[in-house]
């Protein structure tokens, strides 16, 4: 615990260099823009910010790119309870009460108690976070290619099991991620692989251009600027503190969604759709006026809130500690490591221990920034949602390009990013979520690795996974895929109707179509 | 028979996993213990085709393909062309010059804008992402062979 401390002291004295800050605060401000514009959600922001980091270090450069991760969730909370359209996916249960508590004049409290709520539960995760991640970095070190193997087919089954669509449907999308990961030269023999004689595909397919033409092109296609609406409740400075009855109705709920939250992150899937989405279901359950829920309970913007920002937090245990992303932006924010030259995974935190706790004190302060940012300056986030999206739309376009084109300066990854846009709009108008693609793409070249180096290691033997005297890391991640397989099996057989049919009918007739 | 929204989307993963499949002709399986370099890839493409299969199986549940919301496919074709040529013209008309024509494009021909208003927004916006990133961000955007900018 003394090491952790030091080693803490260790990360403030980097996190609160003035340059550090800086890109912090940087980040928390384009994270909370991002988190506000509709169409734009926190994958499309890093991924289109991502070459402006490559002139950083990497400290710096995972300092703003979380800081648009975690300020996205904050950001979400406004158009939410403003405009009743979520900023991001993940505030789509805060529209519900926020809106409601907006429409009696309470937006004010409602933008308060979801800033507040973040706040804690951000600042809550990441305690966690600080004292969870070196332990378990630790205990991965003992991981050979069939621990990680293993791992990693478990976190497709969590992610599936977990995903807010169905489990066939994440599995076929995070087969097509996998295949896409598998363009490019084969490392071991050096086969071309799907290149068609492109000499850009011998690379393979970037991260960048497909997440950016999955969720920034593909967004757009599908929302055309007569669907967005410009009508923006503004409330005043004075109107922003909650009564004291508001409060107490705010402290469990956030007490409850900063845990929830936390737990459900470190589990691959879109971790912080489903923390919102479960953590309102479990404050409408417990609460002694379930009948208020939709009508503007501050339960029912406390808890959603502090849940989603706790899950933010928790997804960076996985990929701090083991390496893996348990969604598409860790994804990203993992990719964004390696341009670096910084490996993720459980010799971060001894190789290069000032990117580790710098990035973690970092979060201390980013949160404590986005407070002061969300709250004050509400009134000049607002007047950004005015632009009209005629103009904004061909705006993203343009940044979309000049994001992609300065990964390798190369025009094959702006094609890249125009199909996948294409694919995207048409992923969406089947009821597919385009999130597992991403991470099987990124997570295909270490899998096909380990799973390769396991066989050649065993001599061909499958028994290598199985082994309990021998590999019972591997054997026990197995056995837990095993029980999530039936479990998903048994559910199906019943035809019962889980927590992803209550989510879609809570997003609406669209929503209930997936 | 009513033709439903998964029964669509799951035969074009089967069809596009068999023709990736038949594409993959070339690489080598390997063996077990020394997998080559199409091991991967045909696994995965068998998931895939398995995957799509189910999917077509319990199409059942899932909506009409008719009750499919199209409104938007206007828009997005039209975005679409003109994203297309942007990307067609980027490295040969410079980033400025392609950027204004795209933006002017998007908000004057598209959304309807006013094109005196369209026209400032897009030199304008064009010229600052320029300036933004070649100048300040040191990472330069492509000038184009006539070399305007």
């Amino acid at each position: 615990m003394e090491a952790t401390f030091d080693s803490l002291l260790l990360g403030f004295s980097v996190a609160f260099r003035p340059d550090v800050l800086l890109y912090a605060f940087l980040g928390c401000l384009v994270g909370t823009l991002v988190g506000m514009l509709p169409g734009i959600g926190p994958l499309a922001g890093i991924s289109i910010l991502l070459p402006v980091t490559y002139g950083l270090d990497a400290t710096k450069a995972i300092v703003m790119l979380a800081g648009i991760y975690y300020g996205s969730q904050y950001g979400g909370s406004t158009t939410s309870i403003l405009m009743r359209i979520p900023g991001e996916a993940a505030s789509v249960m805060t529209c519900i009460d926020g809106y409601a508590m907006a429409q009696k004049g309470r937006a004010g409290a409602a933008l308060c108690i979801a800033a507040v709520g973040s706040f804690i539960a951000g600042t809550f995760g990441v305690l966690l976070l600080t004292v969870v991640a070196p332990p378990l970095a630790g205990f991965a070190l003992r991981f050979g290619p069939p621990e990680y193997t293993a791992l990693l087919v478990l976190g497709l089954i969590f992610l599936a099991y977990m995903s807010s669509t169905s489990l066939v449907r994440t599995l076929l999308m995070a087969s097509f991620g996998l295949l896409l990961g598998m363009i490019g030269i084969d490392v071991l023999t050096g086969h071309f692989r799907y290149s068609f004689d492109i000499p850009e595909l011998g690379d393979g397919i970037g991260i960048v251009p497909v997440a950016v033409g999955l969720f920034g092109l593909g967004e757009i296609l599908s929302t055309p600027s007569k669907t967005v609406t410009e009508k923006v409740v503004s409330p005043r400075l004075v109107e922003l503190l909650p009564t004291r009855e508001e409060w107490r109705q705010s402290a469990m709920p956030i007490a409850r969604g900063s845990l929830l939250g936390f737990l459900i992150g470190i589990v691959p899937g879109s971790a912080h759709i489903i923390s919102s989405f479960l953590s309102y279901a479990l404050e409408k359950r417990i609460s002694k006026t379930p009948e208020e829920f939709g009508h503007g309970a501050v339960a029912g913007v406390a808890g959603p809130e502090s849940a989603n920002n706790a899950a933010s937090t928790g997804a960076f245990v996985p990929m701090l500690a083991l390496g893996l992303p348990t969604g598409p932006v860790t994804a990203v924010l993992m990719a964004a490591l390696l341009i670096h030259g910084v490996p993720p995974g459980p010799s971060l935190v001894n190789e290069h221990p000032q990117v580790f706790w710098g990035f973690i004190a970092s979060m201390y302060v980013g949160n404590l920034m986005l407070l002061a940012l969300n709250l004050p300056l509400v009134g000049l986030f607002v007047s950004v949602l005015r632009i009209p999206y005629g103009y904004l739309y061909p705006l993203i376009i343009m940044f979309c390009i000049i994001g992609v084109y300065e990964v390798n300066h190369s025009v094959v990854d702006v094609w890249i990013m125009l199909i996948m846009g294409v694919v995207g709009y048409g992923l969406r108008k089947f009821g597919f979520d385009p999130a597992p693609l991403v991470l099987g793409l990124v997570i295909a070249p270490i899998f096909e690795m380990s799973l390769r180096q396991s066989l050649i290691v065993s001599n061909g033997s499958w028994t290598i996974f199985f082994d309990v005297n021998e590999r019972p890391i591997a054997a026990a991640l197995l056995a837990v895929c095993g029980v999530l397989l039936a479990l998903a099996a048994l559910s199906l057989i019943r035809s019962r109707k889980d927590w992803r049919n209550k989510l879609a009918e809570a997003e609406g007739p669209e929503g209930a179509n997936q | 028979m009513i033709l439903r929204r998964d029964h669509v989307a799951g035969l074009v993963f089967v069809a596009a996993g068999g023709l990736v499949y038949a594409l993959s002709d070339s690489l080598p399986w390997g063996s077990l213990a020394m997998p080559g370099a199409g091991m991967m890839p045909k696994l995965v493409l068998g998931m895939m085709i398995v995957f799509g299969l189910l999917l077509m199986v319990r199409g059942s549940t899932s909506p009409p393909l008719a009750e499919t919301d199209w409104s938007d496919l206007g828009h997005a074709l039209c975005v679409i062309i003109a994203a297309t040529l942007a990307t067609a013209l980027y490295t040969t008309l410079g980033f400025v010059l392609t950027m204004s024509l795209l933006l002017f494009g998007l908000t004057a021909a598209i959304e309807r804008k006013p094109p005196l208003h369209a026209l400032a927004f897009s030199i304008g916006t064009a010229l600052f992402a320029y300036f933004l990133f070649s100048s300040l961000l040191k990472s330069p955007l492509p000038r184009g062979l006539i070399g305007f900018f």
